[in-house]
């Protein structure tokens, strides 16, 4: 069993709350599915971790898909979870220029590779976006038979520029996550993301940025 | 005197007949072009459209009717409403919507403009 490490959640929190007094409001868009009768392909394909999600939303604030996600820890083999995912809206604030949302969304299927057997991954996300300003947190658990790389993250940034509805709005974000053993234990992400109508593009670099560790991330988003 | 009164009756109708309704709403909630996806592809799904149009500056969803075509209020607020928005306040107006965005463009609360 490889050791465990962790890093505090303290300096998540504090990140957080960093983040949040630097901003006036809060911001935009992290949406988990797409509308009513709608299919939405997710993807993330970084060094540390690599996801994919189509989830099919039936009715507004629920969607049910299939995720596949790929993660090591320090000095471990890649395990893979393959299960089915479900996401609910739990409650939205519909605000004059700006939008709330607390989500649920998790996995139940099974995990192969490092760690093998049954494997469940829930997790809560709150975000607050405008058209300028956005702000997320997430907390996940990630568990299968010995296995424990549950994450914590908080997201915020800014747009360059308000763009009109058939336009593409440039954004500048910032993650920072912790997963537990992983290396390294906190993983910052600026990034640039891109948003339209049709698609949500992300691209980033993980810490460190320089040397063997370079670690670049690419975040997609597509709803038919 | 059949010609004047033909005439008469033509030019009332006229503007009645060829008048332009739209349906606008001001809606809460509209932050991302990628999220508000939903209520254009809707809108655009009805029978009853010309045209449609959102702007995340402004808040303002509009549905421009095909001649002759009804919609209720209530019809309009729901697709807006199952996309995950808040209605605030629902109009009839009698411009297109290339005037409402061209209004907006003017007066600088279009996004991008």
């Amino acid at each position: 069993m490889p050791k465990q490490h962790t890093v505090a959640p303290f300096s998540v929190f504090s990140l957080g709350a960093f983040f949040l007094s630097q901003l006036v409001f809060p911001v935009h868009a992290a949406a988990l599915m797409g509308f009513e009768d709608s299919a939405m392909l997710m993807t993330e394909i970084g060094r540390y971790n690599q996801e994919w999600m189509l989830n099919y939303s039936p009715a507004l604030g629920q969607a049910i898909g299939v995720e596949q996600m790929r993660m090591s820890g320090k000095g471990e083999h890649a395990t893979t979870i393959t299960g089915i995912n479900y996401t609910g809206l739990i409650k939205r604030w519909n605000l004059p220029s700006a939008q709330a949302n607390i989500w649920f969304n998790g996995s139940v299927g099974e995990a192969k590779g490092q760690y093998d057997g049954f494997a469940y991954t829930p997790s809560v996300q709150f975000d607050m976006e405008s058209t300028r300003l956005y702000f997320l947190a997430k907390a996940r658990m990630i568990r299968a038979p010995g296995m424990n790389y549950d994450t914590a993250a908080v997201q915020s940034g800014f747009s360059f520029y308000e763009a009109g509805f058939d336009e593409t709005q440039p954004w500048f974000v910032i993650e920072a996550k912790t997963m537990r053993n992983n290396d390294p234990g906190l993983q910052v992400t600026p990034a640039l993301r891109l948003i339209n109508k049709n698609y949500f593009l992300e691209f980033g670099v993980t810490n460190p940025w320089q040397g063997e560790g370079f670690a670049p991330r690419l975040n997609a988003m597509f709803v038919f | 005197m059949k010609k004047l009164l033909i005439t008469l009756m033509l030019t009332v109708m006229a503007p009645a007949a060829f008048a332009v309704t739209t349906l606008k709403a001001e809606v809460n909630g509209m932050v991302c072009a990628f999220c508000a996806k939903g209520i254009e592809k809707k809108l655009k799904a009805l029978p009853e459209g010309q045209a449609a149009f959102v702007d995340l500056k402004s808040r303002v969803v509009a549905f421009q009717l095909k001649d002759g075509q009804t919609l209720t209020d209530e019809t309009f607020n729901k697709v807006i409403q199952d996309a995950g928005y808040s209605v605030t306040k629902v109009e009839r107006v009698s411009q297109t919507v290339a005037e409402i965005q061209a209004q907006l463009a003017k007066s600088g609360k279009e996004g991008g403009k």
